[in-house]
């Protein structure tokens, strides 16, 4: 007997860049947990006599950066540090979004104007430039960059988390369950949010391929993770300058970037697919 | 500002300023150039302030130093170059008055605006009234605001009245931009003229020919210089914020002169061996510090300063961080300067002595590493400019050196509209990593930035964030400015340069050597650390023929 | 069909005024300002330097500041940059050329290229080309743009010389188209690239959706030849949910353009604005942001009635 959900992760299977992607996920997540086990030095040694070291020079798989330091271990770290701000970006994306949309789609009325409103002024925004605009006036630390890019990023999921509330709200269930009394809170938490969890998750792992790229940018102008601690963007930092004597410097950090993020765009697409049939490429 | 007499002021002026002879205007010898071609500038900041009056920072000196002229000029060697004054005044020859308080200065005959109006003595009162005049944000009153009145007996003639005898006259009008009378008194708004911006109009080597806002801007020559023609036909400033692009581009030929920070440390390597292209090393007044906060209770203690010296590996990160350019320092005076102190100890690299210093001074070691004293950890932050490259990189090694000897250095670098604000006039930082060029031209007073007086934190004026407070040094610093013979004053700034290098009032690195590349056949490039853009002989360039 | 269109003028106008205020919070409350650069000059004393804070009224409580602002907006003064005391609207206006050039070119980059392979994939349903064009676009869309945009100039610029490594055009050399174009091929290919994906995609599966509807099968059954269906019925018909897309992309293309203008040395609006960051020039800033958020607004308006004409179903917000 086939459920709901053994059928929904036949369609995921079926999707093999997403499966793919998710090894690639629990690979680079087990990198980014056991960073410190797994590096073969520690990333912020400075080694000024290995200098932009090659590749497979002096025990540095990947080459040494401008102070010498190991570029292998410092990948691993920053991919702590990229995946983390990712992650909790995310979490807050989700809070927030979840929470105003639920607000806006439940409610109506005055609330949902009003959260609209506000929904499209910060829709209206260029995400870099108010991004910038905060992380630039901001004393950065992963704590604050998670904050900023999680604040600027929630809309989609409002959008996505009110249209589904609007859908659901007419439904006989939660019909039944006004007439019965039912206070707000009970109906949001027992029958809306279980029939939204679908669509969350699948604009929660965009969230995280998104946040991710939005870190880097960041970080690339100069405004984001400051160094001593490295993240995958500010590693290319300077990477301009490295193209002419180290290039794996600044191809290494660019290549983990992409990486990670199409492996979480990739997740979304099968969730998605796996979640809602009627996503599935049409059969002619 | 402490008062001098009079007699002393003469003194100064008849001893120091001697080197301002009666030059024979700007020509120097020099190999003579072919006329036409053009010479693009790169710069990593845009220039935008056009109205050498108004603030500005170092980037637009480069077009006010092609468009305007001064009375007089700073050159290369430190001697005044007569510009728009025929001869510098002086008491020899009856241009300044034997009690300081007149300065004569005789004009040059038959100069133009480049709109084609004669240039007279108007147009300097009306430079000092523009500045005067309290609507007009100017840039800086020093100089200016000394000043009583200023008369035009006749057009070529200006008499300038002192309130009081000011050493540094000379100095000071040797910054002064003449800016046109008739241009900009009918205006409306002076801040916000058209010539700002847009239309400058001077009596320079070069006009103002056309501009790309936020790539590039021309000068064109001016043929009717006072002068002389200049040979080049064109200078182009190329806006390219990148310092790597910059080189890039350098390298590649597209750029001709690398303008202001020149070519940084790490591609000098490779920049030496370019073919087609001439380097210049050019001592630049600017020393690289840490600063402490002496206000924070780590720093009060000599012996700390003491073993952060010795933890600190000076010679790896002028050697390796960058690249051996700069020259190793242990006081504030570049070695160019007449009161530099070449008797300093040199400074040691010793990580045990570090270690027994602070052992003794009682700072013992706790469980995680770090050292501690009455319940303080010796644990502070060290902040720059964001962004920095070489500075993050010699943080790095700096957190390296002193973890080794149980110091916990922390970093907080933040962007420069941030850091030199509040944070830093104020003296809100732990400790700074910090170039500071203490004066413009040659003298070696620093009154302003370590005497006890001036600490703007507690005074709300000054420039002493350090909190720097020792009574020997504050003597010292008063003598130094009342003092008017030369060989003296040396002696005074010579004791002041071996107390504050015993005392480690501060941690000296480095002082700045730039590199700045030309491309090979530009004659006449003269790096010249008394102005603050490499453009100030720009009517002298040219392409070898 | 008016009333519609007031509601959302009035709408617009709370979200200019919302942007607004929060944007002069940020910037004013935040650490540092645009005197901080002259307190490190070497000919400035510290009075200077209070003299000319004083000057700008920066000194003055924000609400005093705010206000003398909305007053200035009303009026169509944007106020002067701190920098260079041009008003806002000429220094903003200086760069919008350069923006524009390179944005649209990417969009033509991006309509060209994402139309023809969405196309082609919807048509080619599950053949190799479909697969590799799903894979490259999601991968496209994966990549932080300046990393493109370095490897571009690492690979055209300096190994293999054929293309400049940045600026609008060759210094110093009079006007050329060619220059020109040689100079605009990178950056637009970088911005252009993510878009392409994006177009791509949504083009196939709007394609297939349009495919798979009777009225295909009908003319299919008629006999109208196969290419004639797909570009007369279909693209048609697909096109409109394009059209949304369209008005949704602006804003990323802003932030595009913004990265890939600071990694070309373009001298567009995004140059400036990360310039003006630097020197915290709040005039510039403040017209920058209202700027685009007007356009983006007016696109979105723009983008809600085109549709509300087209599907009579769609009039109501």
């Amino acid at each position: 007997m086939s459920t709901p959900a053994t059928l929904a992760l036949e369609r995921f299977v079926r999707h093999r860049p997403a499966v793919v992607s998710v090894a690639l996920i629990v690979l680079l997540g087990l990198g980014a947990i056991f960073a410190g086990r797994l590096s073969p030095r520690d990333p912020v040694y400075i080694d000024l006599t290995h200098k932009f070291a090659r590749p497979l020079t002096g025990g540095h798989v990947l080459g040494a950066d401008e102070l010498g330091r190991d570029v292998l271990s410092r990948l691993l770290h920053a991919g702590r540090v990229s995946l983390a701000v990712g992650l909790a970006a995310m979490a807050v994306t989700v809070v927030v979004g979840a929470a105003v949309g639920s607000v806006a789609g439940y409610w109506g009325g005055l609330a949902d104007t009003v959260l609209l409103r506000l929904t499209d002024a910060m829709l209206s925004f260029p995400p870099i430039f108010m991004l910038l605009a905060l992380a630039a006036f901001v004393r950065p630390s992963l704590a604050s960059m998670t904050v900023i890019i999680g604040v600027t990023s929630w809309m989609d999921v409002t959008r996505l988390v009110r249209s589904q509330i609007l859908t659901l709200r007419e439904r006989d269930f939660v019909q039944g369950a006004r007439a019965l009394g039912a206070r707000p809170a009970r109906i949001l938490a027992r029958h809306l949010f279980p029939n939204t969890v679908g669509i969350v998750a699948v604009a929660a792992t965009l969230a995280v391929a998104r946040a991710i790229l939005l870190e880097s940018y960041i970080s690339y102008l100069g405004y984001g993770i400051q160094p001593p601690l490295a993240s995958w963007g500010n590693m290319l930092n300077n990477a301009q300058s490295y193209f002419a004597t180290a290039p794996w410097v600044a191809i290494c950090p660019g290549l983990m970037i992409t990486v990670a993020v199409a492996s979480f765009n990739f997740l979304g697409d099968g969730l998605r697919d796996a979640l809602d049939p009627r996503h599935v490429r049409a059969r002619t | 500002m402490t008062r001098i007499s009079r007699r002393e002021v003469l003194q100064i002026l008849a001893g120091g300023g001697a080197a301002a002879v009666l030059a024979p205007g700007l020509a120097h010898a020099a190999d003579t150039p072919k006329r036409g071609g053009q010479v693009v500038v790169g710069l990593s900041q845009e220039p935008t302030v056009f109205n050498p009056l108004r603030p500005h920072i170092e980037v637009d000196r480069g077009v006010h130093f092609g468009v305007f002229d001064s009375l007089w000029r700073t050159d290369e060697k430190g001697q005044f170059l007569p510009n728009l004054a025929v001869e510098i005044p002086s008491v020899k020859n009856g241009g300044i008055s034997k009690n300081g308080l007149e300065y004569t200065v005789r004009l040059r005959k038959g100069v133009t605006w480049h709109d084609g109006k004669p240039f007279t003595a108007r147009d300097v009162k009306f430079t000092w009234d523009l500045v005067m005049n309290p609507k007009f944000g100017a840039y800086t009153k020093v100089g200016y605001d000394v000043i009583a009145a200023v008369e035009t007996p006749d057009d070529a003639t200006v008499r300038f009245k002192l309130k009081e005898p000011f050493a540094p006259f000379l100095t000071a009008w040797g910054d002064a931009w003449i800016v046109p009378a008739h241009v900009l008194e009918g205006v409306a708004d002076p801040n916000t003229a058209e010539f700002n911006t847009r239309s400058p109009i001077g009596t320079g080597p070069f006009k103002f020919a056309s501009r790309v806002a936020g790539d590039h801007l021309v000068l064109a020559a001016n043929p009717a210089y006072h002068g002389g023609a200049p040979p080049l036909e064109r200078v182009i400033f190329k806006y390219i914020p990148d310092l790597t692009v910059l080189y890039t581009q350098f390298k590649t030929g597209a750029v001709d002169v690398t303008g202001m920070q020149g070519i940084s440390a790490e591609f000098y390597g490779e920049a030496k061996s370019l073919p087609g292209v001439a380097l210049h090393l050019h001592h630049s007044p600017s020393v690289e510090y840490i600063y402490f906060n002496h206000g924070k209770p780590w720093f009060k203690e000599r012996a700390v300063r003491q073993a952060l010296y010795h933890a600190m590996d000076k010679r790896a990160i002028i050697e390796q961080v960058y690249y051996g350019v700069p020259k190793p320092i242990e006081g504030y005076l570049p070695s160019t300067s007449w009161a530099y102190n070449a008797d300093l100890p040199k400074h040691e690299y010793n990580a045990e002595k570090a270690r027994q210093i602070l052992d003794e001074a009682g700072w013992k070691l706790g469980a995680d590493g770090i050292r501690a004293k009455g319940g303080v950890r010796l644990s502070f932050t060290n902040s720059t400019t964001a962004g920095n490259k070489l500075r993050e990189q010699t943080q790095a090694l700096l957190q390296q050196n002193w973890r080794a000897v149980g110091v916990d250095m922390q970093i907080n670098n933040m962007p420069a509209a941030v850091i030199w604000g509040e944070f830093y006039v104020k003296s809100k930082f732990d400790t700074l990593l910090v170039g500071i060029q203490a004066s413009v031209g040659d003298d070696p007073d620093c009154l302003n930035r370590i005497h006890s007086k001036y600490i703007a934190a507690e005074t709300g004026s000054g420039r002493n964030v350090s909190q720097y407070k020792n009574p020997q040094v504050d003597k010292l610093l008063e003598d130094g400015v009342r003092e008017v013979d030369r060989g003296k004053r040396r002696t005074i700034y010579v004791k002041l340069q071996a107390t504050l290098r015993s005392d480690l009032a501060y941690l000296p690195i480095f002082s700045y050597v730039r590199i700045e590349g030309v491309k090979q056949g530009m004659l006449n490039y003269k790096p010249n650390s008394n102005v603050l853009h490499n453009t100030w002989n720009m009517h002298e360039w040219g392409w070898r023929a | 069909m008016r009333t519609y269109l007031a509601r959302r003028v009035v709408q617009s106008l709370v979200v200019l005024f919302l942007v607004s205020l929060g944007g002069f919070s940020v910037l004013h409350l935040a650490p540092g300002g645009p005197i901080a650069i002259y307190t490190m000059s070497p000919t400035m004393s510290a009075e200077d330097v209070e003299r000319l804070t004083r000057l700008l009224g920066l000194d003055q409580p924000l609400h005093v500041q705010y206000t003398k602002w909305v007053r200035g907006m009303v009026t169509a003064d944007w106020g002067r940059s701190y920098r260079d005391g041009r008003t806002v609207g000429e220094v903003i206006a200086d760069r919008i050329p350069a923006t524009l050039v390179l944005m649209l070119s990417a969009f033509v980059v991006a309509i060209v290229l994402g139309l023809a392979t969405g196309i082609v994939s919807a048509v080619r349903q599950y053949s190799v080309f479909d697969h590799a064009m799903t894979l490259g676009a999601m991968v496209a869309l994966s990549i932080p743009t300046f990393w493109l945009g370095l490897m571009g100039i690492y690979v055209f610029a300096e190994l293999l010389r054929v293309l400049p490594p940045g600026n609008i055009g060759t210094i110093g050399a009079p006007f050329s188209l060619a220059d020109r174009l040689r100079h605009l091929a990178l950056p637009a290919a970088t911005l252009g690239l993510v878009m392409v994906a994006t177009w791509s995609r949504y083009t196939r599966a709007s394609m297939l959706e349009v495919i798979g509807e009777d009225y295909i099968r009908t003319a299919r059954a008629k006999g109208v030849a196969g290419p004639v269906v797909i570009l007369k019925h279909a693209l048609k018909n697909a096109l409109l949910p394009l059209v949304t897309l369209a008005g949704l992309q602006l804003p990323l293309i802003f932030s595009g353009a913004l990265v890939t203008e600071t990694v070309f040395t373009w001298p567009g609006m995004g140059r400036l604005f990360v310039d003006s960051i630097g020197y915290r020039d709040y005039p510039v800033l403040m017209g920058l942001l209202i700027l685009t958020s007007v356009l983006v607004v007016v696109g979105n308006l723009v983008t809600d009635l085109l549709y509300a004409a087209i599907d009579p179903r769609i009039r109501h917000a």
